[in-house]
């Protein structure tokens, strides 16, 4: 970006100049910024209460132990996996107008995964045991328990994400091609790694035979086909945010591309919603009770049944702006669309997954669960802590990936406008 | 451990020698004792069940727990927590099928029946077993033919709770 002869690239170069870009930005940036800061340090101040207070300043119960923070680690599990979206049509069927932004597919990723991960850790009791899950110094319960498979791919995951993105953004800010054979074997086993953080995650819940909401096969396929679509929906409206603002050259085929991959995962979502409505309530029994709570009420208690409408209701309108073709290629309704996608699968997914399965317990009492302000400040704060992270990481790598893509774009100005012809098609 | 519904009549005496066997704190149990009511007035019956931690020999809160807290103790089929490397996840309460476990212990761990593993090991019954009065409740070794557990599941009619859940749990209810 600057006039000057370009100094020799070197690592220590590249970190420097990385963080520097961090600190310049328009006041808006720097408004983003404090306001971000501001919500971290509220929701550390209410984490700091709930460590000296103990899990007693939640909501969370004997009969209700995972709440709020669990449904925020579930949904956004999902939306790091999603990344994959990008990651495939970028690297496998190499789409050039994708394989310009699947960067910050990667760091929305990172952003995601990161924030489940403290999701974990503020659910947990006793943080300050959390040693005992570390292998080599704790003694893991590997392979038995599926929250150690978690702990393993959530932060291998992490760190492939974090390395790959690194490897190309530093080749890039010395102006070379990465090298295809060093990070594409990589690039396959992240493709892997993000469909298995999910079915993982999903493993968690489903291998709890005495919890029937959780107990069955259609728990996996569903947290996937539900990650695609909001997922995808996040990333097209983060993508349209960094055009809007920055000279990132980001093409509407991409976003395009992202509208379609969360249609059709919606109409699945949706699909499996009704297949699993479907076998709870046509020959209801007593494993049913979980769904009837959800979706009718038990005994009286309703608490969850509006939540879980309001997100039906919005998937459906989703579903329905997005088949519409003129409606998904419309910026406005398509972006509603996506509006709605984030805030209903974030519900079904959410507080509309987890708690139901506690409700009634399985000795048939029936205690309600709302988060308690503490929980709400705790995660705001962690949202915060995400958005700040992909705010900071996209601010880094943006100028050296405009300034490569400038450099490509210049060099093979020809064969581009072919490539520009073809997608600009679609 | 083999719980007779037939004499039990609901006093809660185990639930009170568990509290003041075992120290726990108020507002929590570790055993409670359920009244279940089955039929329509005026054909009804009613069942009795004191009811604890199964001791399941597949413990789903066992091969859950990421951290090795929740165990078998000695080769036994008796389920403990060690409190010290429980990390508060609550995978285990998630697990089990039985809503036996207790998060809320105020020193920050899940809490559970011990099966009195401190009383077993010097040969005694479990506080619970040793309190009830109409001697309804009986603790032993079902390895063993002739104790007077294996003998009461020989001759009597009895049930496990939820053994659709393959946890194989080890608390019988003579019926």
């Amino acid at each position: 970006m600057t006039a000057a002869p370009a100094p020799r690239p070197t690592l220590v170069r590249f970190v420097f100049s990385s963080v520097g870009h961090l600190f310049r930005g328009p006041p808006l940036y720097w408004l983003w910024v404090l306001l971000l800061l501001a919500l971290i340090a509220l929701g550390g101040w209410h984490y700091w209460l709930q460590l000296r207070d103990g899990l007693v300043v939640t909501n969370m119960t004997n009969q209700v132990s995972w709440g709020f923070y669990i449904a925020n680690f579930t949904f956004l599990v999902g939306v790091a996996a999603a990344a994959v979206m990008l990651v495939v049509p970028a690297y496998i069927f190499h789409r050039r107008d994708i394989k310009d932004v699947v960067l910050m597919g990667d760091t929305m990723a990172i952003a995601a995964v990161t924030m489940a991960i403290l999701f974990v850790v503020v659910d947990l009791g006793r943080p300050d045991r959390f040693w005992h899950l570390i292998p080599g110094i704790g003694r893991f319960n590997f392979p038995e328990s599926m929250l150690a498979w978690d702990v393993i791919v959530l932060n291998g995951y992490l760190l492939l994400n974090l390395g790959i993105s690194f490897y190309i953004v530093y080749h890039h800010y010395r102006g070379e091609d990465p090298k295809a054979s060093r990070y594409f074997p990589w690039v396959l086993l992240a493709i892997f790694w993000a469909i298995s953080i999910h079915t993982v995650t999903a493993f968690l819940y489903a291998a709890n035979s005495g919890r029937p909401y959780w107990h069955n096969a259609l728990l996996a396929p569903r947290f996937i086909a539900s990650a695609f679509a909001s997922g995808p929906a996040m990333m097209a409206l983060g993508l349209q945010i960094i055009r809007a603002i920055s000279d990132y050259p980001i093409r509407q085929s991409v976003i395009n591309h992202l509208a379609l991959v969360a249609t059709i995962a919606l109409q699945v979502t949706l699909f499996f919603l009704l297949a699993e409505l479907f076998t709870e309530f046509y020959n209801e029994g007593e494993h049913a009770a979980s769904a009837r709570y959800l979706f009718l009420g038990l005994d009286g208690h309703s608490g969850l049944t509006p939540w879980i409408w309001t997100a039906v209701v919005l998937l459906s309108i989703a579903v329905v702006i997005l088949m519409i073709h003129p409606l998904r290629h419309n910026p406005l309704t398509m972006n509603i669309a996506f509006v709605l996608i984030i805030v209903g699968v974030w519900i079904e997914k959410g507080m509309g997954l987890i708690v139901p399965a506690f409700v009634p317990t399985p000795i048939g009492e029936i205690y309600e669960y709302t988060p308690s302000l503490t929980e709400i400040m705790v995660s705001v704060g962690i949202w915060a802590i995400g958005l700040l992270l992909f705010t900071l990481l996209a601010k880094a790598a943006l100028p050296v990936q405009c300034e490569f893509l400038r450099r490509q774009r210049a060099s093979e100005q020809q064969s581009w406008d072919g490539v520009e012809r073809r997608h600009n098609a679609a | 451990m083999v719980i007779d519904t037939r004499t039990c009549i609901g006093c809660g005496d185990c639930v009170v020698a568990c509290k003041n066997e075992n120290k726990v704190p108020v507002g929590l149990n570790r055993d409670w004792v359920v009244e279940a009511t089955r039929g329509e007035y005026p054909n009804l019956e009613t069942e009795f069940r004191s009811e604890r931690c199964n001791h399941c020999s597949h413990a789903t809160c066992v091969t859950s727990c990421p951290t090795g807290a929740s165990h078998h103790w000695k080769d036994s089929n008796i389920v403990l927590v060690a409190a010290e490397k429980c990390t508060g996840c609550k995978a285990c309460i998630a697990a089990c099928p039985y809503d036996a476990r207790l998060i809320m212990h105020p020193d920050g761990y899940v809490d559970k029946c011990t099966f009195c593993h401190h009383r077993v090991d010097q040969g005694l019954d479990p506080a619970c077993v040793s309190s009830c009065p109409t001697h309804c409740m009986h603790f032993g070794n079902l390895d063993d033919r002739d104790s007077v557990v294996s003998r009461l599941l020989r001759e009597r009619r009895h049930k496990v709770l939820m053994p659709e859940t393959g946890n194989q749990p080890h608390v019988y209810y003579l019926t």
